[in-house]
């Protein structure tokens, strides 16, 4: 997990948010560093459940409890956590959470439990959720780690939204299972729905929000 | 060695935590889960059966005409559902039994429904099933299952079982596979020949 890029500010001023850490880590994990759009990880789940908004959504607000409930307990328990079997813990841990979540959707949503099928139960190996606890909560604080959190899942979730947006509106001419785009004009395109559209969409995502960004700040030559 | 108890220590007590969380989580949502998929049930068979739905039926309406038009029965030691004209109680409608098995990931539950000829498909439904989406998880969209409906579990020379494939000749006891979801169509096939198979057995 490759993370050296930590927070430039590690001598500011008390002031603000954890020291001023805290905007810092929230912009960082859900725009500079990005875990979708910049560092490409956990794209399978991306990809495979944003053929609706709806669906993209449940799932981007998953990855935010999971990744805040992880974080903050492998933050508060840093340490005491022996180096040798923490990632084993870390696992343990974002499997406790995910089926939590799932249980909750079952329980309570069910329609959508059905729709997002193995999906929810695959967010224990995504590799952000991993990534932010080996990375960042290891060492960090719990606030801190809870800010992680939140601005990865973030990050996530609005990549999901927009994929999830332009498929839906896309593939089957609706929003929210809305008819937005009128059948007598737009003729419904299949392909955004299925996989090769997830991978069109993402893409573009993908170039867009980096053309936004612009480009990379110049790594100095060794 | 002191590290090592430590670790082990450590990790026992943190299964532990996980294990009593996930306990909690279990039992407080078990209620709501068992009368979601006991709802899903009864209104997949409701559905299999051609029973007319109300849009947005609750789960209490569901039970209601589920009671008003269909009897268990057990055949040839397959649970079967029956559905009867409400008012004519002897008039069998259609027929539905349950079958299961396991597919590419997870278990497979679903509903087969015949007519009284016991010969023709009425439809077919999927109420548990975790495949691909996109891929084996088109078992459960409407262009599959309406692919049943009207097809025989007999062939032409009078074996018995379907085919679900997407090579060879159309015949009448056979439907189109799912392309990229060869695995979970050979599955389901075999799943249902082992039903039809213990229909079909003569008394």
């Amino acid at each position: 997990m490759a993370n050296d890029k930590q927070p430039a500010c590690m001598t500011c001023s008390p002031k603000g948010l954890c020291g001023g850490k805290g905007l810092l880590t929230l912009k960082e994990g859900a725009w500079a560093n990005n875990p979708l759009a910049i560092q490409v990880l956990g794209i399978c789940s991306a990809l495979a459940v944003t053929s609706r908004l709806e669906n993209s959504l449940v799932m981007g607000g998953a990855l935010i409890f999971v990744c805040v409930g992880s974080n903050l307990l492998v933050s508060l328990l840093r340490k005491c956590t022996p180096h040798r079997i923490r990632m084993i813990a870390e696992v343990g841990i974002i499997a406790t959470f995910v089926i939590i979540f799932d249980q909750f959707l079952k329980a309570f949503y069910w329609d959508m439990s059905k729709q997002l099928g193995p999906y929810v139960g695959l967010i224990i190996t995504n590799c952000i959720v991993m990534g932010r606890a080996e990375a960042f909560a290891l060492q960090n604080p719990p606030i801190l780690s809870i800010i992680d959190g939140i601005a990865n899942g973030l990050g996530y979730a609005a990549v999901l939204a927009i994929i999830g947006f332009s498929r839906e509106l896309l593939g089957a001419g609706e929003i929210f299972g809305y008819k937005v785009l009128s059948g007598e004009w737009y003729t419904p395109n299949q392909l955004m729905i299925l996989a090769p559209g997830a991978f069109f969409a993402f893409g573009i995502a993908i170039g867009i929000f980096n053309w936004i960004r612009g480009p990379e700040p110049e790594e100095k030559k060794p | 060695m002191k590290g090592s108890l430590y670790a082990l220590i450590y990790a026992a007590v943190l299964g532990s935590v996980c294990a009593l969380l996930l306990t909690a989580a279990a039992n407080v949502t078990a209620p709501y889960r068992q009368a979601n998929a006991e709802a899903e049930e009864i209104l997949n068979i409701l559905l299999v059966l051609d029973v007319n739905l109300p849009p947005d039926t609750s789960a209490k309406q569901l039970k209601e005409l589920f009671n008003n038009n269909i009897r268990e029965k057990l055949q040839n030691d397959v649970e079967s559902y029956v559905r009867f004209q409400p008012d004519a109680k002897e008039k069998i409608l259609a027929v539905a039994f349950r079958f299961s098995g396991s597919g590419l990931w997870g278990p497979i539950k679903g509903f087969l429904a015949l007519e009284p000829d016991m010969k023709t498909i009425r439809g077919i439904t999927f109420y548990e099933q975790v495949e691909t989406p996109t891929l084996g998880g088109e078992i459960a969209t409407k262009w599959f299952r309406d692919q049943f409906a009207g097809k025989s579990i007999v062939d032409g020379s009078g074996n018995v079982g379907i085919i679900i494939s997407s090579k060879g000749d159309p015949a009448p006891n056979k439907v189109d596979g799912i392309s990229g979801a060869t695995m979970t169509c050979d599955k389901v096939q075999m799943m249902l020949n082992k039903l039809i198979e213990k229909i079909s057995k003569k008394e």
